[in-house]
């Protein structure tokens, strides 16, 4: 092999180095502000579905890591929230994640009356499905995702729980078959999961029975004490 | 207008002409606002990976040269990727994979092989800067008649790209208008780059005969 041989490989891996290197320093840049920007969004998404006349605790405050990640779709701990009024339950917040998307998995947050099993709000977090037509789910762009306030497993009944076209009470969204179903399932979800433990949770007194905090929840409550 | 600025604007453009990197501009083309942000983040990117790929020129030998220029693109696309996620988070939710799939846009790896590969490097990152704007310049324009004819809005949701004074440039052109949604579905950017280009040929066609009669 002539000296020339040996130069291809040697370049191709000090360039994949170099490369490497960069993308290192990128993600070291980003990676606090991408973090504190999911937490902005959090926040926001917070205030916006559980009204704030409906609880009078610390919402954020109530982060803890979710018992069961694996039921709500999450591979990772995640937290859930809950707001109380003059000491009782009064709603939950459960995020849940559905891997059956378009485009990979679809985060969403459903907040749910503590008192009847009704859905006060939900909320897109994060999705990746096509611009035009499954990002319909998102409110600002139709009004699709509307049709769940109010609705519970009792309302319509638990095996209703579908889009239209599987047989369901809910509409579906013209050219996306797949999103609304992935969307209406991960909302059921949310549900089973409430009524299963709601029982238990009414029990628990505001600040009892608190987990260790979760490094994600401290940050959290430092963000929302920044004015 | 200069000869090597109008052959990349218009006379040989990325998207009317060459036909190339059409997957992201049919797929975002259905608001000014995401047809923007995808435009200025392909320009940002081909001017960069046309940059990169002129720097590694002594480098760059004729058997590794396409690998090469895919781990730059790649790895320029990433960084893209998270700067975007950083600084205007609501525009790469509303973007989505489209921001990744730049890397696909034949577009860069076209500029990279046949022009910068083989240019100094001002006159790379020229080609790269003017290709994008040639290619983002299509993707506005399709984008905005979309939305005209799709919701009967220009520059909705503007707000995602330049913060709270984006909100101010929001215009209901149509008030009252129920949107062909159409127009915002995929067929709707195949018609409308149908008509695009079909003007640009009649324009050529006509261009042509006039140097034939006057010759």
């Amino acid at each position: 092999m002539d000296k020339r041989g040996w130069t291809i490989p040697l370049t191709l891996a000090l360039m994949t180095l170099a490369t490497s290197a960069i993308l290192f320093i990128s993600e070291q840049a980003t990676h606090a502000r991408i973090e504190q920007q999911k937490r902005q969004k959090l926040l926001r998404s917070l205030q916006t579905i559980a009204p704030p006349q409906r609880y009078d605790n610390d919402l954020l405050g109530s982060a803890e890591p979710i018992f069961e990640p694996e039921a709500l779709g999450h591979r990772k701990p995640r937290t859930w929230y809950r707001g109380y009024k003059n000491g009782q339950l009064s709603l939950v917040v459960l995020p849940v994640t559905t891997h059956k998307g378009y485009a990979g998995d679809i985060r969403l947050l459903v907040a749910i009356d503590a008192a009847n099993g009704t859905i006060i709000g939900t909320k897109i977090l994060e999705h990746h499905e096509t611009p035009g037509l499954g990002d319909q789910i998102e409110p600002r762009k139709s009004d699709w995702l509307l049709q769940f306030i109010g609705a519970s497993l009792s309302r319509p009944d638990e095996k209703r729980w579908k889009v239209r076209k599987d047989g369901g009470e809910f509409d579906q969204i013209t050219g996306a078959t797949i999103t609304p179903r992935a969307v209406t399932g991960a909302i059921r979800d949310a549900l089973v999961y409430a009524r299963a433990h709601l029982p238990q949770w009414r029990k628990q007194q505001p600040g009892q029975a608190h987990a260790p905090p979760h490094a994600d929840n401290t940050e959290t409550k430092r963000t929302e004490n920044t004015p | 207008m200069n000869p090597f600025i109008r052959h990349r604007l218009i006379d040989n453009n990325a998207a009317l002409v060459q036909l190339l990197g059409l997957c992201p501009l049919l797929a975002v083309s259905n608001s000014v606002v995401n047809a923007l942000g995808l435009g200025l983040a392909t320009i940002f990117t081909l001017t960069l990976t046309n940059a990169l790929v002129s720097i590694i020129r002594p480098l760059t030998r004729k058997e590794i040269r396409i690998s090469l220029f895919v781990l730059i693109i790649a790895g320029v696309v990433s960084a893209l990727e998270m700067v975007m996620n950083a600084y205007w988070h609501e525009l790469y939710l509303a973007l989505g994979i489209f921001i990744p799939l730049i890397v696909t846009n034949c577009i860069i790896m076209a500029r990279a092989e046949s022009f910068a590969s083989k240019q100094s490097l001002p006159k790379a990152i020229a080609d790269g800067f003017l290709t994008g704007v040639g290619f983002a310049m299509v993707l506005v324009v399709i984008g905005a008649i979309r939305e005209i004819i799709g919701k009967g809005t220009v520059l909705d949701q503007t707000d995602l790209l330049f913060g709270a004074w984006g909100a101010a440039l929001q215009w209901r052109i149509l008030p009252d208008y129920q949107g062909f949604l159409i127009a915002i579905l995929p067929p709707g950017a195949f018609f409308v780059l149908a008509i695009l280009v079909a003007i640009r040929n009649k324009l050529e066609h006509k261009k042509r005969q006039k140097t034939h009669e006057s010759s």
